[in-house]
């Protein structure tokens, strides 16, 4: 087992259009090519799905050593192997690379192939690219620029085919566009484990489908629209919203649980229109759920805080923000460290955790958690723990044990002994609080993003930021350090959460010298071991590891 | 209660279980054929509620059963009338006059024929008082004595167009034709007894005539013997593809660890061809004798013999022979005390021609659409059926191996040609005066011989125009043709040799170096009097309703051929049809999953190519400015605004973990 490990992988040697080069074992011929600089168009083929060769797309050219009389491969004149071109094309999505292969992607008979396929894909193709939604990522427009044929030959009746079917709660499918790749199907079957799609009928009338007792409803569905290459598949949610072209895209991961599948955010002048998978085989490998791609409606919601409020008389009445953070900070210098708990939240970014470490510190408060949020977890990607970075609330301290003292806050706050609460991002209605019990309180410090009860009952109100709309970084419950970055702006007069923290800091203990983010995670860095030498960009956009995947 | 359990009876799901135990334990989904059988057996067709609860019985999803019930054809999804009635709608049926035999049943029955344009599956028409419904069905491997139609479960041969009437109550007094006895130039291994009037198919007749010898002298000898005595035959396959036998069973590792699987291949639908509907139907001992001798010999445990859905009563047949075999324990447990336990199950099939592709058959034995693998990687020498080694054979090519093992490789690899052993069975159909099948020694035969001597020649004052050598996907080959073979000269040396059509020695190197290939035996004889175009839409419907619709080019490329040589039928055809139909055809060939695609394009790469002529004549029309797009901008943003329901933010899924979502 050791040295299997231990063992460079198995270089083969490949020649690609006339070039050698060297691959590892075990790699796929499609890939090799791409990543020898001649990509090879594909439909049906997905790196992560098990590969049926029916789209003939990836048709290339295919040799193998040259086997002399004595049976070793015959020496050219380079000192490679000679190669023995097999007669007809092969698809290139389905063998891996072997020693001495020869592939040729861009030769008369490859091109002739592809140009075959696309028409073939095409006749009976409904021409409605003005108005599909997946017109701009479109596989299929894009690759008939490149490789079909300008005028139609086909002078016969299309197939017709049923458009517009509901598929399940999420995803719509418009049979005609289909070209029967098979990937989602294969999709289902494979990550989903919920085998609900299917062909039915034959040949060229075969159509996708669900059967009607069990749609497609699970909570990975609009992964197919993903990977869909056309625009059969297309999400109801995002359906004839945007064009895909106007789309801003950032780099991102959702903060639904503490997978935080890595993403891409589309928006278009500060609004979300969709949240997409990106690849990151540490995390989420292609995919995420569709309870974190849709949960960012929220953001855009009527009840976003868009000022700052202070409790004037028995009044919430709007103030400018130096304001309110002084408001704020002068009721909490009534009280001595043990009348004041802090809950914070595990959606909170490192940076605003150790922010809220620091103000904990400050003020000598003891009494403070984070709100565990859990719900039903799978095998997939879905994690139990609903808080995207309660790894984080650990390893800054905010927490040890998740939730442990919220008993004894809330029975504090019922029993008086507590007179000023800090509520980060979090409702204390959710762990058993009532209203009155909070319009009690000498003191409620509130910073959230929406209103709720508990925000009608602050005494200064700080309104933040959504995920999307800040930087910062997060670890997974594997551990892994990953960062957000800025979607959309934030509305009205939001502001980012770790600005809010620094400057209730600053008005606090007037201490100074942090102007930036970059500054929170320097200085965390340097009190973090596990953060050593680490800052915002070289997170990357793919993370980095810093603690034991165990948990 | 779920009013299902109560209609299913005991009865009903005591046989689906014992249909179940006929496959591996963990992989009862192989049983969603047999049992959709079953369902529709009892209450007629197969309704929804039939595909949930199968379904659920097989511990699968309602999807993976619908996808079986629109795949196969046999499978309905309404009610058929109380009598239900199947035309061949095939080359040679067609040819002998199915079509009228459906006008005028229809007419008899008083049936309105409704066509279904768009969907694939020829739709069942039902008679107003329900009494009889009607079908045309692909080729049903009896093309000798076309035109033939399937009552119920009964097959009435030589329908005549003008009798068309009595299907609606068929003469029970009225005898198939009678088996024909050899012809002098035959010589008859397999078909020894068919014909024979003291002949049945009982296993006392069979054990009288020495049969299972070979099955006991098999188990005397090592496995690597028989394995050798097979490759010293030089037996090729007889299914289609001529593939050295012997070579393909040395794929099998002599120590394999996985279950070796044997799969006998009965699912003859190739047009033309119906040779291994007379050994089930007339020898199934024979058959199955070779089949447990190739057992033995290649360690196989357990054997299916995948029997194409038209052959309800050849089914039987063999369910009755491997039970009387069991009773002889020449299968079962310690088979002939040797200690090797063998089982041989029959599998259905359902009406489609792809599940005779081996691949194709191994998924829809596995109870799946019979999509064909791709190979690499899925060779079933390597992983086959439930991804382990298998062996697929010919019902023919397995009833040889009794043969050999009689004779001894080598005395058999005597009789043929060198490359070209032994003998096989050639179905001669279509246009001659003596259609059926011929028994030759390979190459012992000519072309000429089998058509004028055997077959009888075409009918008077017609001439034979053209040649379909090989079932209906080979390269039609026509009667003036001159083709340069290598042949053995009376000296013993090999010279090229110029011939004509009808000097062409009946093997497979000659076939094959006419340009054509030997195939699956089935001859298709076309006189004068034909009309290609017609010809070559008849065999494009055939590939365009079997495609499986896997694989691009032969699912769009098959139905676009149709739809051109329809066209051109209907007095449409543009300048540019024969160049098209030729690049389409091009465009499939070797380029497919499955040797379907050559199977669908060479007969119009042949056709378009030898008869210009005809096509050109049938192309005159010039070709039309483009076709206006499917949809106006306008029409299609209409169609989009179908109403779709509007989705609140919540998923929805996950109603109770509020805690979740903000
Ligand atoms: C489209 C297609 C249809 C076929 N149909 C049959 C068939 O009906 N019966 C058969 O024995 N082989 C058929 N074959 C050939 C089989 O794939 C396979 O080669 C054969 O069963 C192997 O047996 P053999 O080596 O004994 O010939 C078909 C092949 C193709 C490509
Ligand atoms: S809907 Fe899309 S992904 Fe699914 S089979 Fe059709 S083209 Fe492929
Ligand atoms: S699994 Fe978790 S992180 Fe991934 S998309 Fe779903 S909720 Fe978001
Ligand atoms: S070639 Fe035709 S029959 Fe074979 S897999 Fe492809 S579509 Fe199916
Ligand atoms: S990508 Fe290779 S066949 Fe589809
Ligand atoms: S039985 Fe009708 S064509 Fe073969």
């Amino acid at each position: 087992m050791g040295d299997q490990v231990l063992a460079p992988p198995q270089l083969l040697n490949v020649q690609i259009n006339g070039v050698w080069h060297q691959f590892p074992k075990g790699t796929r011929v499609i890939e090799a090519c791409e990543q020898a600089g001649s990509y090879v168009p594909r439909y049906c083929y997905h790196k992560k799905l098990s590969s049926p060769g029916n789209c003939r797309m990836c048709l290339i050219e295919m040799g193998m050593p040259k086997m002399g009389p004595d049976r070793k491969p015959e020496v050219g004149a380079d000192g490679m192997p000679l190669i023995n071109w097999m007669p007809r094309p092969q698809i290139s999505c389905a063998q891996d690379v072997s020693e001495g292969m020869g592939v040729r992607t861009d030769s008369p008979l490859a091109q002739e192939c592809r140009k075959g396929v696309m028409e073939f894909l095409l006749i009976n193709h409904p021409l409605d690219c003005p108005i599909c939604d997946q017109a701009g990522e479109c596989r299929l427009q894009e690759f008939s620029v490149e490789y079909g044929n300008a005028a139609s030959r086909f002078l016969e009746n299309k197939v017709k085919k049923p458009k517009n079917i509901e598929l399940g709660p999420r995803v719509t499918l418009d049979d005609e566009r289909c070209i029967l790749c098979s990937r989602c199907i294969r999709f289902c079957q494979e990550v989903a484990h919920d085998d609900v799609l299917g062909f039915v009928d034959r040949g060229s009338h075969s159509v996708l489908t669900a059967h009607p007792g069990k749609r497609l409803e699970n909570n990975y569905s609009l992964n197919t629209v993903d990977i869909c290459p056309v625009g059969a598949l297309t999400s109801s949610d995002f359906r004839f919203q945007m064009r895909v072209w106007f789309l801003k895209e950032t780099k991102s991961f959702c903060t639904s649980c503490a997978t935080g599948c890595n993403t891409i955010i589309g928006t278009r002048e500060d609004v979300i229109y969709r949240q997409t998978p990106r690849e990151n085989d540490a995390v989420n490998s292609s995919w995420m759920c569709d309870y974190g791609r849709l949960n960012f409606g929220y953001l855009q919601s009527d009840t976003r805080l868009l000022q700052p409020e202070i409790l004037a008389g028995d009044k919430l009445i709007p103030a400018e923000w130096n304001v309110a953070i002084t408001h704020a900070v002068a009721q909490l210098k009534h009280f001595s460290a043990w009348e004041i708990a802090i809950i914070a939240s595990g959606r909170m970014t490192n940076e605003e955790l150790w922010l809220t470490s620091q103000l904990a510190k400050i003020l000598g408060v003891d009494l403070i958690d984070i709100v565990p949020r859990t719900g039903p977890g799978d095998d997939i990607l879905l994690s139990a723990d609903r808080n995207p970075n309660t790894n984080g609330a650990r390893l800054l301290g905010v927490t040890s044990v998740p939730g442990a003292k919220l008993r004894e806050i809330k029975d504090d706050v019922v029993g008086g002994r507590v007179k000023a609460l800090i509520a980060l991002g979090e409702n204390p209605i959710e762990i058993g609080l009532t209203v009155e019990q909070l319009k009690a309180l000498p003191a409620f410090v509130v910073m959230n993003i929406l209103s709720n009860d508990a925000t009608e009952a602050a005494t200064a109100l700080l309104p933040s930021f959504g995920f999307a709309e800040k930087r910062g970084s997060m670890i997974n419950g594997k551990g892994r350090l990953q960062r957000l970055n800025r979607a959309v702006r934030g509305p009205g007069q939001a502001r980012d959460d770790w600005e809010i923290l620094r400057d209730l800091i600053q008005a606090y203990s007037g201490r100074n010298g942090i102007y930036s983010i970059e500054d929170v995670f320097r200085q965390m860095s340097e009190a973090v071991p596990a953060l050593a030498g680490l800052s915002l960009s070289k997170i990357g956009d793919l993370g980095v590891q810093v603690m034991e995947s165990a948990k | 209660m779920d009013p299902t359990n109560t209609r299913i009876s005991a009865e009903l799901e005591r046989k689906m279980d014992e249909a179940i135990r006929r496959y591996p334990p963990d992989r009862k989904r192989s049983a969603a054929m047999p049992l959709l059988y079953l369902w529709q057996e009892k209450f007629g067709f197969i309704s929804d509620e039939g595909v949930r609860w199968i379904a659920a019985k097989l511990e699968l999803q309602p999807i993976n059963i619908l996808e079986l019930v629109t795949f196969y054809p046999m499978f309905r999804q309404a009610p058929a009338g109380k009598k239900h009635i199947r035309v061949c709608r095939t080359l040679s049926c067609a040819m002998a006059g199915s079509y009228r035999v459906m006008e005028n049943a229809c007419t008899a029955a008083g049936i309105v024929r409704h066509r279904d344009e768009n969907g694939m599956r020829n739709p069942i028409s039902v008679s107003a008082d329900g009494k009889c419904s009607i079908e045309f069905v692909e080729c049903l491997a009896s093309c000798g004595t076309a035109p033939v139609c399937m009552v119920e479960d009964e097959l009435i041969e030589n329908v005549q167009p003008s009798a068309a009437a009595a299907l609606l109550n068929p003469d029970p007094s009225i005898q198939n034709p009678q088996l024909s006895s050899p012809h002098p130039l035959e010589h008859r291994l397999i078909f020894k007894n068919i014909g024979r009037s003291d002949w049945t198919t009982d296993i006392d007749c069979y054990l009288r005539d020495g049969g299972y010898e070979q099955l006991k002298a098999a188990i005397k000898m090592s496995r690597a013997e028989i394995v050798n005595e097979v490759k010293t035959s030089g037996l090729r396959g007889r299914g289609g593809a001529g593939f050295p036998c012997g070579v393909k069973w040395s794929f099998i590792k002599a120590d394999e660890k996985k279950p070796v699987y044997l799969i006998c291949n009965a699912d003859e639908s190739e047009p033309g061809t119906f040779k291994d509907r007379y050994i089930i139907h007339e020898d199934p001992h024979q058959l199955l004798e070779g089949i447990l001798i190739s057992c033995f010999a290649l360690n196989v445990k357990t054997a299916y013999i995948y029997i194409r859905g038209e052959f309800p009563e050849g089914a039987k047949i063999l369910e009755h022979a491997i039970e009387e075999a069991r009773a002889h324990n020449f299968l079962g447990q310690n088979m002939l005390g040797t200690g090797f336990d063998v089982e041989v199950y029959i599998h259905r099939g359902a009406g489609a021609y792809i599940c005779g592709e081996e691949t194709g058959l191994i998924e829809s034995l596995e109870g799946k659409r019979a999509y064909p693998r791709i190979k690499p990687p899925y060779f079933p020498a390597v992983l086959g059926l439930y991804m382990c080694p298998t062996i697929v054979n010919n019902v023919e090519t397995l009833c040889h191996v009794k043969h050999i093992i009689a004779m001894g490789g080598g005395p058999y690899a005597r009789l043929g040609r060198p490359n070209n052993t032994g003998t096989r069975i050639v179905c001669v159909s279509g246009d001659v005066q003596r259609p059926g099948y011929f028994e030759i020694e390979v190459g012992a035969v000519t072309m000429g011989q089998l058509i004028y001597d055997m077959a009888g020649g075409p009918r008077s004052g017609r001439t034979v125009k053209a040649v379909i050598p090989g079932g209906s996907s080979a390269k039609v080959l026509r009667a003036d043709e001159r083709f340069k073979l290598k042949m053995k000269q009376p000296d013993g040396s090999i010279a090229e040799q110029e011939v004509s059509l009808f000097e062409i020695p009946m093997d497979f190197d000659s076939l094959a170096a006419a340009g054509s290939m030997a195939g699956s035996g089935g001859v298709i004889v076309l006189d004068d009097s034909r009309d290609m175009v017609w010809t070559l839409n008849n065999i494009n419907e055939f590939y365009a309703h079997e495609s499986c619709g896997q694989c691009t080019p032969c699912r769009e490329g098959s139905l676009w051929m149709k739809k051109i040589t329809d066209r051109m039928l209907l007095g449409g055809g543009v300048v540019q049809d024969p160049e098209t139909l030729k690049t389409v055809a091009d465009n499939i060939a070797g380029r497919t999953i499955c040797a379907f695609g050559e199977a669908c394009a060479w007969p119009t790469q042949s056709f378009v190519e030898k008869f210009k002529d005809e096509f050109a004549s049938r192309s005159q029309k010039p070709v039309p400015p483009a076709m206006p797009p499917e949809y106006t901008p306008g029409e299609l943003i209409d169609h989009e605004r179908i109403a779709t329901t509007a989705l609140p933010r919540n998923p929805g899924w996950e109603e109770t973990a509020t805690a979740g979502t903000i």
